[in-house]
Parts: structure tokens; C-alpha cells; sequence
């Protein structure tokens, strides 16, 4: 779906902000590209969605460059932006029809199916915007980006400002997406929704990209392999750590009860740091 | 285009209805109406007062506008507040009494005027080729000016007002990554603020000079209108565009109206002979105004030249100067 290969970026002369990158996307993937702020990660963004030009490198996106037939190609892309930008003056259903009308009758999906199952009130459908709540907005944005049943979506903090049941709905979504073979090209700073979302990450910072692969993999290769024991031994409450070969013949000391045993693994945070040398914000 | 047009156009419609543009305009067309009708043409407009001192009486036959003094100290007296005009025939030949008003053809202006009240009788016949009351010439005279002034400013307001909103709702850059073309995101925002105009236009000239006159003058008048409307709605929204906030905004509107519209007026109002204002290109724009509401026209090929030109290069501009908006951090 998605190939960039030595991709690199500049605003000005000499100030180099995308310094060669490299990777590629499948079919119905969801790819994370996390960084932070200034990492190059919404230059990347831009370049692929088509509204910066000027770039080095190669971008082929549905098999062609991606700044060839940008018309067809916005046709196919859906896009959620950080901040839910509507029109504030507009109801959700003004702006829906509005956004929907840019796109080819045959692929607008039904407004009202789409803001049921973002689980929007119906009572606000005809309100004006600017009297919606931060994650109602964030449902009609999300609505806008789904519009077009588009094969490629481009999402940039998905679940920001959202509630804890209101995330969880976006990722169900996200899924169902993903499941109809929509390729999702995620870009957050939530390493929760990174984790239980993404097929594979890329880790940027600097313009660069410092680590690619499954969340799983990439906690595997740093795991330090430890287990910690919480148990209870003559009335007294104790933790034990232990390396998963001392785990192997069971557990090797003496208990009356245990309370709990976790793998220490590394968390998706813990590897960003490790590989990029800092955290997320 | 042909798919989207519609909608956008809708929506800019229900944009400018909520920044309550059309109310500013509509309040502005019953201002102006309401002073040129009540006010300005009841406006006394005697030119300068003319006072004479004629001891011998030689002066028979002068106009009963000119009034007579007794001794030249009064007719020093009276011309001394820099407005009024003296004759002294004291030694036969008339001569002229007054406070320069530091420009020159203004005073020769105020001398042949005091001069010619002395034999009005032997006024000059002239080819006339129009005819204009005095009503009427004041009629056209502000309401022309007034048009200019309200497509110059307020138009140029609008539209920014209206593209600042968009600009604070993120929605320009959401644009940025949806199937439109930018063209029909200008063009449909120009149609809007064109059609205003006119609307606007053809009502103050019809409410202001009549139905017959106005409506003599109105093809003229819509076309200067139309050109002084798109350029400045384009400058609007390149300015718009281009600056982060409407109180830098506005700081530029005051520069604007301070230093370019300005020495417009002045020249175009009073007797004050700039010659640099010829490379002005708003001088050009008021008095092709101007002379449409007198129905002359001054203007050639290569004034419509000139501003289809400018026109154009504008829109090129704001088209740059949106795609660089579009790609702004989402």
C-alpha cells in the first residue's frame, strides 16, 4: 500500500528535517509511526497524504507516486487530523454533507449509520458544533475521515480527548476498519493504543527511524527475560525475582500461597526510549 | 469541481450569514442613504463669500451674492478668516482681496469665481453636452464615494472576517487533504462577496440618484464596482491568509486606510494636484468610480488591461498563499 524509500525533507536550505526514510506499509495493515513532537512524523504524514510537495526520495502509495492523480488519490484517503477541525457554526450533519459532498456519490457511506456507530447523541445532530463536547466533536471528525470508505486511513492521536468507553469504541472501530482491509497509518503519542492496535511500529525521532517492527517482537528482543513472584511465606508478604530458566522447574523456593507472578517485559514506552534515547513528549 | 462548487458555495453563504456581514452591509446601505437624502444635499454649499469695496459706485449690475463693505479696513477685516474673497474697485481696476489657501489653483479657482460675480450677465456660453443640477452633481458626487469606500474597506473586511473564522476552526487545512479544487474554494467566496457588491451597488445608486438617472449609470457603475470588488476581496483574502491573527489584521486595515486610500480622497476631492498619484492604483479605481456616476468615461483598453492583470496575478497569489495554508500543522 504504502512504500517510501530514502525519503528526505527540508523547509528551509540545509535544515534537513526527514533524513532518508525507509519503510513500507502492506495491505490492510495498521502501521504506528510514534515519535515526538518534532520528530518529523507529521512532515511524514503530510508528504504521504499529498499536501507537501518538494520531497526527496521515492512515495508510492496504490502503486504510483503519490503526487501523481492527487484527485483520485484524496478520493481513496481518509484522514483524522489531532484536533477535531469542523465548522463550529455547522450541526454534525451540515458538515458531514458538506465534507461528503468532495467525494464520488458511489463511495459516501450513510451519515446517519456512521455517527450511530460512533455513538453520537442523536439530540445534537442538528446543533451547531460549538455547543459539542471536545470527544463529540472528536465522533463527527472521525465520521469526516470514514466518509468516503476510504482504503487508506491516516489517523493522528485517534482516541485524544476522548473518555476511557469512547476510546475503547474508536479502537473497536479501528479494528473493524482493519478487518475490511482498510490500511491505517497511525500516528500517536498512546503507547496503549499503539500496543493493542498496531500490526507494526516505527519508532522516529530526529528525522530518522531508530526502530521497526511488532510491538511483541520489539519487547521480545529487550525483554530481560525475569519473572517476579508476589507471594506469602510464614504470615509475611514478599516479592521475589527470578530468571525465567529458575522459572522453568517451577517455583523454586518454599510459599504457603501466591499472590500474583508477571513477566517483567519490557512496556511499548520502555523500547521508545530505549531505542530513540528519550520519551514521547 | 461541478460536484463540489455547489456546497462550498452553500457554505460560505451560511458563513458570511453567521458573521452577520450581510446585516453590516445592509446597515451601511441605509446610512449612507439616510445622510445623502437628509443630510448632504440640504447641505448649505455657497462657495466663498465675496465682499466688495466700491466707494465711486462704478460696479452697477454685480450679483446680489456680493456683499458691499464701506471701507477697505472692513473688506481686509472680512477677508481674513482665509475663506471669504474681496474685491477693492477703489482705483478702478477691480483688485482681488484674500488669504491665500496655500494652493494655487484653488485661489485662482476663488479669484474668477469673485470676479465673474461682479457681471454675471456676461456669463460664457459653453457646448453643453450633459446636464446636471446641483442636486444631482452632489448626488453622484457621494454616492460614488461612498460605494468607493464601501467596497474598498468594508468588502475587504468581510471577507477576511469570514476567512479568519475558517482559519481559527482548522477547517482550511482539512481542505488540504480532501478531493477540492482550491480554485473553487476562492472562486466561491469571490462570487459571494461579487455578488453582494453588486446587489449592494445597484441599490445605493438607484435609492441615492432615482430610478431613471441611476439606472442610466448602473451598467458603468456595476463594472467599476465589479473590478474594485474582486481586487479587494482578493487582496482581503491574501492578507487574511498570510497573517496569523485579525489584530495584525487590523493594524494593516489602518495602514491601509491611513496611507493608501488617504491621499485617494484628498486628491480626488479637493484641488490638490499630486502628481505621483497617477502611479496610485486606487486613484485610478476612484476615479473610474468617479466618472461612471457621471457617466464619462476616462478609461481606456489598457485600464481594463491593467486591472484584469491585476486581478489575475492576485488570484495567483492567494492560490499560493492557500496551498502554503493547507499544508500549516494539522
Amino acid at each position: 500500500m504504502i512504500k517510501v524509500k530514502d525519503l528526505t525533507f527540508s523547509y528551509q536550505k540545509n535544515k534537513e528535517i526527514l533524513h532518508g526514510l525507509t519503510f513500507s506499509v502492506s495491505d490492510g495493515e495498521i502501521f504506528g509511526f510514534l515519535g515526538p513532537n518534532g520528530s518529523g512524523k507529521s512532515t511524514t504524514q503530510k508528504i504521504l497524504t499529498g499536501i507537501l510537495s518538494g520531497h526527496e526520495g521515492e512515495v508510492e502509495i496504490f502503486n504510483q507516486s503519490a503526487t501523481v492523480n492527487l484527485k483520485e488519490f484524496k478520493e481513496k484517503i481518509g484522514v483524522l487530523f489531532e484536533f477535531p477541525y469542523l465548522y463550529s457554526n455547522l450541526s454534525a450533519l451540515d458538515n458531514l454533507k458538506y465534507f461528503a459532498s468532495f467525494y464520488p456519490v458511489k463511495n459516501r457511506r450513510d451519515i446517519y449509520e456512521l455517527l450511530e456507530m460512533l455513538d453520537f447523541k442523536k439530540d445534537y445532530l442538528k446543533k451547531p458544533v460549538a455547543s459539542y463536547s471536545k470527544g463529540m466533536r472528536q465522533r463527527v471528525s472521525m465520521a469526516r475521515a470514514l466518509l468516503n470508505n476510504p482504503q487508506l486511513l491516516f489517523l493522528d492521536e485517534p482516541t485524544s480527548g476522548l473518555d476511557p468507553s469512547g476510546a475503547v469504541l474508536f479502537r473497536k472501530i479501528i479494528e473493524e476498519e482493519k478487518k475490511k482491509g482498510t490500511t491505517v497509518f497511525l500516528t500517536t503519542h498512546n503507547m496503549v493504543d499503539a500496543d493493542l492496535l498496531c500490526d507494526r511500529v516505527a519508532f522516529i525521532a530526529d528525522g530518522e527511524i531508530k526502530a521497526l517492527d511488532t510491538p511483541k517482537r520489539l519487547k521480545e528482543k529487550n525483554s530481560n527475560h525475569q519473572v517476579e513472584i508476589d507471594y506469602l511465606y510464614l504470615g509475611k508478604h514478599t516479592t521475589a525475582t527470578l530468571e525465567m530458566t529458575e522459572f522453568n522447574g517451577g517455583i523454586p523456593f518454599p510459599y504457603e500461597e501466591i499472590i500474583s507472578i508477571h513477566s517483567k517485559e519490557p512496556t511499548l514506552e520502555d523500547m521508545f526510549i530505549h531505542y530513540t534515547g528519550r520519551g514521547l513528549t | 469541481m461541478r460536484r463540489s462548487f455547489p456546497s462550498i458555495l452553500i457554505k460560505d453563504f451560511k458563513l458570511m450569514l453567521s458573521s452577520r456581514f450581510l446585516f453590516l452591509a445592509l446597515g451601511s446601505l441605509i446610512l449612507y442613504s439616510c445622510y445623502i437624502n437628509f443630510i448632504y444635499i440640504k447641505l448649505d454649499q455657497d462657495i466663498y463669500p465675496v465682499y466688495l469695496y466700491d466707494p465711486m459706485k462704478t460696479q452697477i449690475g454685480v450679483s446680489s451674492e456680493v456683499i458691499r463693505v464701506d471701507t477697505l479696513e472692513d473688506l481686509q477685516a472680512q477677508c481674513a478668516d482665509g475663506h471669504s474673497v474681496g474685491i477693492d474697485v477703489s482705483s478702478n481696476e477691480p483688485e482681488v482681496i484674500m488669504v491665500t489657501s496655500g494652493i494655487t489653483s484653488t485661489d485662482y479657482f476663488r479669484a474668477a469665481y469673485a470676479l465673474s460675480l461682479l457681471s454675471p450677465e456676461s456669463s460664457y456660453t459653453a457646448e453643453l453636452i450633459g446636464q446636471n443640477d446641483k442636486e444631482m452633481k452632489n448626488r453622484r458626487e457621494i454616492t460614488s464615494e461612498f460605494l468607493f469606500f464601501e467596497l474598498a474597506a468594508v468588502g475587504f473586511l468581510g471577507l477576511a472576517s469570514i476567512l479568519f473564522k475558517e482559519k481559527q476552526m482548522g477547517v482550511i487545512r482539512v481542505h488540504g487533504i480532501l478531493p477540492v479544487n482550491k480554485s473553487a474554494f476562492i472562486i466561491s467566496k469571490l462570487c459571494l462577496f461579487l455578488l453582494s457588491d453588486l446587489v449592494f451597488t445597484g441599490l445605493l445608486t438607484v435609492i441615492n440618484l432615482g430610478v431613471s438617472a441611476g439606472l442610466n449609470v448602473l451598467p458603468a457603475v456595476l463594472i467599476q464596482a465589479g473590478i474594485l470588488s474582486l481586487i479587494m476581496a482578493l487582496v482581503g483574502f491574501f492578507c487574511a491568509v498570510q497573517l496569523p491573527d485579525f489584530k495584525q489584521f487590523s493594524l494593516l486595515y489602518l495602514v491601509l486606510a491611513i496611507f493608501i486610500t488617504t491621499p485617494v480622497f484628498i486628491v480626488g476631492q479637493t484641488s490638490i494636484d499630486w502628481n505621483w498619484i497617477n502611479f496610485h492604483p486606487m486613484y485610478h479605481l476612484f476615479m473610474g468610480m468617479k466618472n461612471a456616476y457621471f457617466a464619462t468615461s476616462s478609461a481606456g483598453g489598457s485600464y481594463y488591461l491593467a486591472c484584469g492583470l491585476a486581478i489575475v496575478l492576485l488570484f495567483l497569489l492567494v492560490h499560493w498563499a492557500l496551498t502554503g495554508e493547507m499544508a500549516k500543522e494539522g
